[in-house]
């Protein structure tokens, strides 16, 4: 070979290698794309660019971040058994032990607003327990705190946020929504002795008062029948009507002292989703 | 030498990597998109598929592929962009007669059996395999039944008993009737409800009307006027309502056989695959 | 345990297919638990004298005896809200009638189960539009449905 045919011989290397990068470059530039409309939240279009990119990516190199991108625009959509999926199809590929932890915390989140709570503290204990993750104590902590938040156990979240240490505002906030909820045990308590008094405990005052009205009404009817002698009016009066508000004065005891906590919970949740402002699920 | 040499380099140069880009790497050539949407369509991916199919179809004509847009919609049971689809396959394609049938089973499963027959009338191309789907259609209806022999004709003769059980149901239904169930109450409280199968709501229906008219009866013969009124009148409330409550439970006896029939007819054709197309798109 | 996993998804594909049959954008989710509590709509109508006069009769019964005697109506609606709709959609003869019918299958407690279907909170769905004396107005659900509420 000649001199001329050695230079033309390297420029075919150069352009054969030039256009296999080429080859690779169209798939970057096709994650690139995906993304570009992940960040418009363009959701669905991301997804199918995604897909596209994981039906092409013979080598499976994308397999973990597509994956990835496509469980988040699901979650984007609220679609969380689907994020979930893909999510799980990212941990699958995933080739780092950052990647893995990420793949498994983003499952977690998802299940957490997904409400399936306990599945969620179940990966996180099985996170915890695993050795690879050891330096993450803290993260796990932090997310079994969200976990608590969304099980509505406010003081167990508290708990968990303070050994994040760094969380101090999210532990005095469920501290304090703890404290500001009823107690439906108590309410009910009051109620079995005092009726109405439960209700009252919860702020429902009219609804307490009439109760208290009924069961003193009834009571007194009921006890003057048998003093009377009246055993059968006694026994109607005492059945059919006494018994009948004394149990509905329990039932309102609890279930308003739950629809009060509800509402507590609820302006917690609120509050959290648009004044928070650190990691949220 | 050189030359050829050269010339052959200069040629795989240009050639070559431009191969590789338009096959390998153009993800939305044409080839390639019709591959990604055959896989979308595979995944069950219906709306991605027909999206991509119609990006396709943009370029190039194609009747299999509308075909397959047509099917990914009946999918998605969105039967009348199903059924516009399969009709803009044009007449002289080979898929035509295919589409034709689809169609059909789209407005059966559509529950449009008025225009089921009025194409099938139309048009005696589609009557052979049409025919068991015609029939059936009469069961979801209160048109005239054809005559049973033509009825249970286009069945084959495993199916047969069970056609023909439909037939008779259909032909003469075992409804209950609320005129009936109405005397029978008013005859005996809660006799009604027995008829219509009501057992519990009949001894109810019977204990509160007869207690309140007893103590009705016992109150005025105690010269309590008031409570004798008073009882009466629930009593007579209890006996009213136990006749109308008669009728209207013999109507929901009736829409509740209703319901069981056509569900079991549905559960017949699904059985019998009735609705499962005979191209397989996906191997 | 990846073998499980591999059928799970397979068994999910399903799911996640029909989620995308339907074009879909960045969802409003909101963390707020949902609410199940029912509350009465004590709201009157001035207009229409007849509904005016039963609406109140039927506010003061729930004011003051329906919701402090307990939850004691297994049904959906409830009869006395039964018992207004009724009226609401046919006359106040037919209406009272339509009610004893629903006041004596309330009493049996043994036969509900198996009889009606119910909605999510566990009550059984039994709606006046069954009973209007249409057939067509009829809308059968066997009892193993679980039915939105209205």
């Amino acid at each position: 070979m000649n001199r001329t045919q050695i230079n033309i011989f390297t420029f075919l290397i150069f352009i054969l290698v030039f256009s296999n990068l080429n080859a690779q470059d169209f798939l970057k530039k096709q994650f690139d794309y995906a993304k570009k409309l992940y960040n418009n939240e363009q959701y669905f279009d991301s997804i199918t660019e995604f897909k596209r990119l994981l039906f092409f990516d013979s080598k499976g190199e994308y397999k973990f971040e597509a994956n990835n991108y496509i469980g988040l625009s699901y979650k984007e959509g609220a679609k969380f058994s689907d994020a979930i999926l893909y999510f799980t199809l990212a941990e699958m590929n995933a080739t780092t032990n950052d990647e893995l932890f990420d793949s498994k915390i983003e499952i977690i989140r998802s299940n957490i607003l997904r409400r399936t709570t306990s599945h969620a503290i179940e990966l996180l204990n099985s996170v915890e327990s695993d050795k690879r993750f050891s330096n993450r104590a803290k993260e796990i902590n932090y997310w079994k705190g969200w976990a608590y938040i969304f099980s509505d156990n406010w003081e167990e979240a508290s708990n968990y946020f303070a050994q994040t240490d760094s969380n101090t505002v999210l532990k005095d906030f469920c501290k304090k929504v703890a404290k500001k909820k009823y107690s439906t045990s108590l309410a009910k308590l009051l109620s079995l002795f005092i009726p109405g008094s439960g209700q009252m405990y919860t702020g429902h005052f009219l609804s307490g008062l009439l109760s208290l009205g009924w069961n003193v009404l009834w009571g007194y009817v009921t006890i003057n029948a048998f003093v009377t002698d009246r055993v059968f009016d006694g026994l109607i009066v005492g059945n059919f009507l006494w018994l009948r508000f004394y149990n509905g004065n329990l039932q309102n005891a609890t279930n308003f002292a739950e629809e009060e906590n509800l509402k507590i919970a609820n302006n917690a949740l609120n509050y959290l989703q648009f004044n928070y402002h650190g990691t949220k699920p | 030498m050189n030359k050829i040499f050269f010339l052959a380099i200069f040629i795989c140069s240009i050639s070559f990597p431009q191969e590789i880009t338009s096959t390998k790497t153009d993800l939305f050539s044409l080839a390639n998109t019709k591959k990604f949407a055959d896989y979308l369509f595979c995944q069950r991916d219906y709306l991605r598929a027909i999206n991509e199919y119609n990006r396709y179809l943009l370029k190039t004509k194609s009747d299999s592929i509308v075909f397959k847009i047509a099917f990914a919609y009946s999918k998605m049971e969105e039967f009348q962009n199903s059924i516009n689809t399969f009709q803009s396959i044009p007449k002289n394609s080979e898929l035509f007669l295919q589409a034709k049938l689809e169609i059909l089973k789209l407005l059966f499963q559509s529950n449009n059996f008025v225009e089921l027959r009025k194409k099938i009338t139309n048009d005696s191309l589609e009557n052979k395999n049409a025919q068991p789907l015609l029939n059936l259609s009469f069961l979801f209806t209160n048109d005239n039944l054809p005559e049973k022999n033509d009825f249970c004709k286009p069945f084959p003769s495993e199916d047969l008993n069970k056609v023909k059980n439909f037939y008779e149901w259909k032909k003469d239904p075992p409804y209950k009737s609320p005129v009936a169930a109405g005397i029978l109450s008013a005859i005996i409280p809660g006799l009604g409800k027995f008829y219509t199968q009501k057992f519990w709501d009949g001894v109810w229906g019977f204990i509160s009307s007869v207690g309140f008219a007893y103590l009705s009866y016992d109150n005025f013969h105690a010269d309590h006027n008031f409570r004798g009124w008073l009882f009466g009148g629930l009593a007579v409330g209890f006996y009213g309502g136990n006749i109308y409550g008669s009728a209207a439970s013999a109507q929901i006896y009736n829409a509740k056989i209703q319901f069981d029939f056509v569900s079991e007819v549905k559960n017949f054709l699904e059985r019998n695959n009735y609705f499962i197309p005979k191209i397989n798109f996906c191997q | 345990m990846r073998f499980f996993i591999i059928i799970c998804l397979i068994y999910s594909i399903k799911i996640y297919s029909q989620s995308d049959w339907i074009k879909w954008g960045k969802a409003n989710y909101s963390y707020q638990i949902k609410d199940n509590f029912q509350h009465r709509d004590y709201s009157l109508d001035y207009q229409n004298p007849e509904r005016f006069v039963i609406k109140s009769l039927a506010d003061t019964y729930w004011l003051f005896i329906s919701d402090v005697d307990g939850d004691n109506c297994s049904f959906n609606p409830t009869c006395s809200n039964f018992f207004l709709q009724s009226v609401e959609k046919t006359n106040i003869i037919q209406g009272s009638l339509m009610f004893f019918d629903r006041f004596t299958r309330d009493m049996d407690i043994l036969g509900k189960v198996g009889n009606y279907p119910r909605v999510s909170d566990g009550h059984f769905f039994d709606p006046p539009s069954l009973y209007l004396m249409n057939q067509d107005s009829v809308k059968y659900s066997p009892p193993s449905f679980v039915v939105k509420n209205e």
